[in-house]
């Protein structure tokens, strides 16, 4: 087990003087259904400045998560490139992709997957677990970490004890505890109604934006949408469009 | 980390029931071994009762007819001096001396006894066993020295009184203090001496000296003399040539001694010294080549033991298998989630390979308890039922589990689980995070 520097890994310096924090050259994705080929992405190029909010856009089976889970090294494309953080994510073997994961990745989920056995505090520290901090410190950065998300009466709350919120909140405290460049989230209010939709979005847009992390989302919800810098339409496996989103890029600044 | 345990605790009855599995097969093992060596340990038991483990008897080799034919040993072998010094500088022998041996006559005042005299190395005694209850041990330059065996002096009878068999209860004789008197002569001191020819000259008479009784052994010493071997050799040739004159008996001298008797240091040992002693020309025995065919075959026994103890731990280490496989079809997503958050591959592995290692050497550590409770039940129920069958020596056990058995079963159960969760493991790692947390 090694401990990493937090500080280093927040900041990793070269981080600011790579402005594209994720660059992708004509990617491409094809699935292979028994004789038939699904193609899910065709051709992607796109680049995304570190720091910026982005909401992919689309209907069901357009091929956005597929895109999001390229990106987070779940999956390798079956052309074309992926550089994150200046290294070619798609060339990766497991052990390096797990290894950049727990340094630059953190993962919201629309079906929360917090981990049954584990209380509230051990599920916000797994991250930190993976990356061999010692128990004291992990523990107290997750207590401060379900403080900042409004969970602090519920440390020792096991998955099954909360609501679907409460368990998303969980989520997003797992998510940013590790300080990682980038966060991704899957449709992570899917599961959610209006009102907590709502309290769940500010609070990762509000924790993105306060550390410089850069937010990759994922919804087919345009009110969602509304929050984010930039809204990449997808299309078929193909970016349909790109809308900036001015005022929010005010906000960012 | 923790939450292995949390696993294991979460999945009780699958948890228990696996452990119960491995519980079996140990217990199972252990009790079988344990058997084996409560066996071998009651033979050794037994045979020490018989004798002392570390001796060879050596005798000249069965030169009958027909030996030649057969391409049996050729070699003149002689057990004389030069033999037993040779025996003495073989590694690992404590102790050589060469064994005469007759049934003499022994007299005490009016009461007599006949028994086996016993000639040896005076020198060397106390280095065969011999303990002394009265008196003392023969020492070098006695010659007319003489130590008895426990139950000699109860031998001693009259042969003139009508019962002379009869339980006189208190011994009739001090051999430390009394005047003794050794002879050839079976009749002397009775009545009628029924000899064949009146003419012939009477066998000779010795003064000897008894200086010691020797503790109870419970064998063959309790009723024998012993003394120095040149004295005895020379009553016994001094007898014999009398004998011949009167054409009784074959005696040829110069043929060596009878019997020699080599003590060895470890009983290791003996197996190898006995097999040189052998190769120089010479007959030998021991009671541990009886111990090694007792061992050979409780080691055969023990195997078959084992082995049907093998089976259920291996049927055991399936069931953890299966168990571990199981749990990572119910836990898919979570080991998904745990690599997307950065677990790498050794993490995965370890917390399986953990719980498996877990559930292993619980049962292990259990079992080994059960198997202690199972063995007092053996040793003190089970006994009875072996009595039934046939006498067994006081303390001896059924089942003996050593500590060393114990200890080995616990790792061997932990390695097991391990080993049981290789395959599970490496399906865990293999797992793609992608397939374990796509929305259902
Ligand atoms: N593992 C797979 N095997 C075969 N086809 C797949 C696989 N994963 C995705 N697809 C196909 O790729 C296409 C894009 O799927 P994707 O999951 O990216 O859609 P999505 O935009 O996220 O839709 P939704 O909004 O419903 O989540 C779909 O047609 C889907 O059937
Ligand atoms: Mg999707």
């Amino acid at each position: 087990m090694f401990i990493l520097d937090e500080q280093i890994a927040y900041n990793s310096g070269e981080g600011l003087a790579i402005a594209n924090i994720i660059e992708l050259k004509d990617v491409r994705k094809v699935y292979r259904v028994g004789n038939e080929k699904v193609v899910a992405l065709d051709s992607i190029n796109l680049t995304i400045e570190e720091g910026a909010f982005c909401c992919f856009l689309g209907t069901s089976g357009s091929g956005k998560s597929t895109l999001l889970n390229l990106m987070a090294g779940l999956e390798k494309p079956t052309k074309g490139q992926i550089v994150i953080k200046g290294s070619r994510i798609e060339r990766m073997s497991e052990q390096e992709l797990a290894l950049f994961r727990q340094k630059h990745v953190g993962f919201i989920f629309q079906s929360f997957n917090l981990l049954p056995a584990l209380n509230a505090v051990e599920n916000v520290c797994l991250p930190l677990t993976f990356r061999g901090v010692s128990k004291e410190i992990r523990e107290a950065r997750a207590r401060k970490m379900l403080k900042d998300v409004g969970l602090e009466t519920h440390y020792r709350h096991r998955p099954s004890q909360m609501s679907g919120g409460q368990q998303q909140r969980v989520g997003i405290a797992r998510a940013f505890i590790g300080k990682p460049g980038i966060v991704f989230a899957d449709e992570p209010t899917g599961n959610l109604d209006s009102k907590t939709t709502m309290e769940v979005m500010k609070l990762i847009t509000g924790i993105a934006r306060q550390n410089g992390q850069t937010l990759i989302l994922v919804t087919h919800d345009l009110g969602i949408a509304r929050y984010a810098d930039r809204v990449i339409h997808i299309l078929d496996g193909n970016i349909e469009k790109i809308e900036e989103n001015s005022g929010n890029v005010g906000v960012n600044q | 980390m923790a939450f292995g345990f949390g696993n294991l605790w979460r999945r009780k009855t699958k948890t228990i029931l696996t452990i119960l599995g491995v519980i079996i097969g140990t217990t199972a093992i252990v009790i079988m071994i344990s058997l084996g060596i409560g066996m071998n340990e009651n033979f050794r038991r037994e045979l020490e009762n018989m004798g002392s483990l570390n001796l060879i008897d050596v005798h000249m080799p069965y030169r009958g007819p027909g030996m030649m034919e057969r391409g049996g040993p050729i070699k003149n072998a002689r057990l004389d001096d030069k033999a037993l010094a040779e025996f003495r500088k073989l590694e690992g022998v404590e102790a050589v001396t060469p064994i005469a041996q007759d049934y003499m006559r022994f007299a005490a005042g009016k009461y007599v006894t006949d028994i086996s005299v016993i000639g040896m190395d005076t020198a060397v005694m106390d280095k065969f066993d011999f303990k002394i209850d009265k008196g003392r041990n023969l020492l070098p330059g006695d010659t007319t020295a003489v130590v008895f065996g426990s139950q000699a002096p109860t031998l001693f009878y009259n042969p003139k009184s009508r019962n002379f068999y009869g339980m006189g209860g208190s011994n009739p004789v001090n051999l430390i203090s009394d005047k003794l008197l050794l002879t050839m002569n079976h009749q002397y001191g009775e009545r009628r001496q029924s000899s064949s020819g009146d003419d012939s000259k009477p066998l000779k008479v010795y003064k000897v000296k008894g200086v010691g009784v020797l503790q109870q052994s419970n064998d063959e010493k309790d009723y024998s003399a012993y003394m120095d071997i040149k004295s005895l050799e020379k009553i016994i040739a001094e007898g014999r040539k009398m004998q011949r004159q009167q054409g009784v008996g074959d005696f040829s001298p110069g043929q060596g001694y009878q019997q020699a008797k080599v003590k060895v240091k470890d009983i290791q040992d003996v197996q190898r010294i006995q097999q040189h002693i052998k190769d120089m020309g010479f007959e030998c025995f021991s009671l541990s080549d009886i111990l090694k065919s007792m061992q050979e075959t409780a080691l055969g026994i023990q195997a078959l033991l084992g082995g049907i103890g093998a089976i259920s731990l291996l049927v055991a280490a399936l069931g953890i298998t299966n168990t571990m496989i199981m749990s990572i079809y119910e836990r898919t997503r979570e080991i998904g989630v745990m690599k997307v958050l950065g677990a790498n591959l050794n993490d995965i592995r370890k917390l399986f390979l953990l719980e498996a290692g877990m559930i292993g050497f619980l049962g292990g550590l259990l079992g080994i308890g059960f198997s202690y409770g199972i063995s007092y039940l053996l040793n003190y129920a089970g006994l009875s039922f072996i009595q039934f069958m046939g006498p067994v020596g006081e303390g001896s056990r059924m089942s003996v589990i050593p500590a060393w058995l114990s200890a080995a079963a616990v790792v061997f159960a932990a390695v097991v689980g391990l080993v049981s969760g290789f395959y599970p493991a490496r399906r865990a790692m293999r797992l793609s995070a992608l397939e374990a947390i796509r929305t259902e």
